[in-house]
């Protein structure tokens, strides 16, 4: 398939791997953090930690939307899907994220009405279908789905959808970046950035990362060689003393994004004062609310949300693997006590989560290196 | 988009590449591993039979052009 196979090629990947092995006599170790979610899983589906050096030390990031999510804001969707008369429809990840009160999963086996769908614009048309029902599309994701939302609110203006709304939970990739780069005794040195969350943005997002905080940023894709390539290009900006954004992803990044994109998120959304983050805490203007002209089909205005903030089980160490301080396997409960089958954490929920891509593809290889220091 | 087990669909950076085969009522028609769909084109309107786009929920995201490596 053309823009995928060229990008699994092994004879690339061997040479890309081959240059970063030289690269790093002259570097030395190079703590690269994958913001991505998708970066993270593609890491290990693909093996490639296997073709690095032991110089090249590979974080995972907070770029899972689905890990980010309160269980607050998960308690809030259950509220409104068990209001009479109402279909709450998301994404079927978010179905299976653990609240305070259990997920939603549990919440349809109870009797509410729980649906997923794969697109905001499948909701609407569910609510075009079933006049009687309200239908609520519990909104999440970074930049690259806030889009797909603000296309879905413009056409239930344009319709003048009486029955529909959207519980944004929007979030915004700069402020996170921004408190990991502020945590005291942060260890990452260079960052691959986002993908398809900067085919909206643009890459020229990230210029704040290496002139405020003296680290270099590669947008990159997904496939082997991508990753492969932009871990190069990270290494080669150290080895030659250069601190830049560079975009690897020049077939479908763009300096400046997608305006029309920016513009669309912009004209149905607005920043919130703050958000809270599952284990990282509050962060200022790091979500999206709907914006008054669109309040008609703002369901924070047309329900009562309960709006509690709940604390993440005690055991789980999500917040700091989605800070890149810990390994998932450094978890007490990993593998153990929070499954993929049966997650405690966010991050185990998700296949983007750390913790179900490190599950899912390299605890065997992890145990058995463990085994000889009697870890 | 096309369910796949080992995808996300909520992240969008599992978004996929897809090839418009025919424009209806607004909407592209692409085809991904030999099923077809609609997608909303209004971030990318100029997008035409024959063009790779970055699909994500139900939208096109961006035209996927031919780079150099």
């Amino acid at each position: 398939m053309r823009f995928v196979d060229e990008y699994r090629d092994p004879a690339v990947a061997r040479a890309l791997s081959a240059e970063i092995h030289a690269l790093v006599a002259d570097t030395g170790t190079v703590r690269i953090m994958e913001v991505c979610g998708g970066h993270t899983h593609a890491i290990y589906r693909h093996g490639l930690e296997d073709l690095l050096p032991p110089e090249i030390e590979l974080v995972h990031g907070p770029g899972c939307p689905v890990c980010v999510i309160p269980m607050g804001r998960v308690d809030d969707a259950i509220a409104i899907a068990e209001t009479g008369g109402v279909t709450l429809a998301t994404f079927g990840d978010m179905m299976r994220v653990p609240g305070g009160r259990g997920s939603l999963l549990e919440a349809k086996a109870r009797g509410a009405d729980v649906r997923m769908v794969y697109s905001p614009l499948d909701a609407l048309a569910l609510a075009r279908r079933e006049p009687d029902r309200h239908v609520c599309f519990f909104a999440i994701g970074f930049e690259t789905t806030a889009p797909a939302t603000a296309i879905t609110l413009r056409r239930a203006r344009e319709e003048g959808a009486a029955n529909f709304s959207v519980f944004c939970n929007h979030v915004l990739i700069e402020p996170p970046l921004r408190a990991i780069l502020e945590t005291p005794g942060l260890r990452v040195d260079a960052f691959v950035g986002p993908g398809h969350v900067s085919s909206v943005i643009g890459s020229d997002r990230y210029s704040f990362i290496p002139e405020e905080y003296g680290r270099p940023v590669v947008v990159s894709a997904f496939e082997p060689v991508d990753l492969l390539q932009a871990i190069a290009m990270l290494v080669r900006q150290r080895a030659e003393g250069r601190c830049e954004v560079e975009n690897q992803y020049t077939r479908v990044v763009r300096p400046d994004g997608n305006p029309r994109a920016l513009e669309a998120i912009a004209e149905t959304m607005e920043e919130r004062d703050d958000f809270e983050w599952r284990g990282v805490g509050v962060l200022p203007r790091s979500a999206l609310r709907v914006r008054e002209p669109f309040a008609r089909w703002d369901a924070e205005r047309l329900f009562t949300i309960p709006g509690a903030r709940i604390e993440d089980p005690k055991a789980c160490r999500c917040g700091e693997v989605l800070t890149g301080q810990i390994k998932p396997w450094e978890c007490g409960v990993f593998g153990t006590a929070c499954t993929p089958e049966q997650p405690l954490g966010t991050c185990m929920v998700s296949s983007e989560g750390a913790c179900a891509a490190y599950f899912s593809y390299g605890r065997a290889r992890r145990r058995r290196e463990e085994a000889p220091v009697g870890a | 988009m096309t369910a796949d087990p080992t995808r996300c669909v909520t992240c969008g950076d599992e978004a996929v590449t897809a090839r418009v085969v025919a424009l209806r009522g607004g909407d592209a028609v692409i085809e991904v591993d030999g099923t077809r769909e609609r997608v909303a084109i209004d971030l990318v309107p100029d997008a035409r039979p024959g063009d790779t786009l970055l699909c994500h929920a139900g939208i096109a995201l961006s035209r996927v052009e031919a780079a150099a490596r």
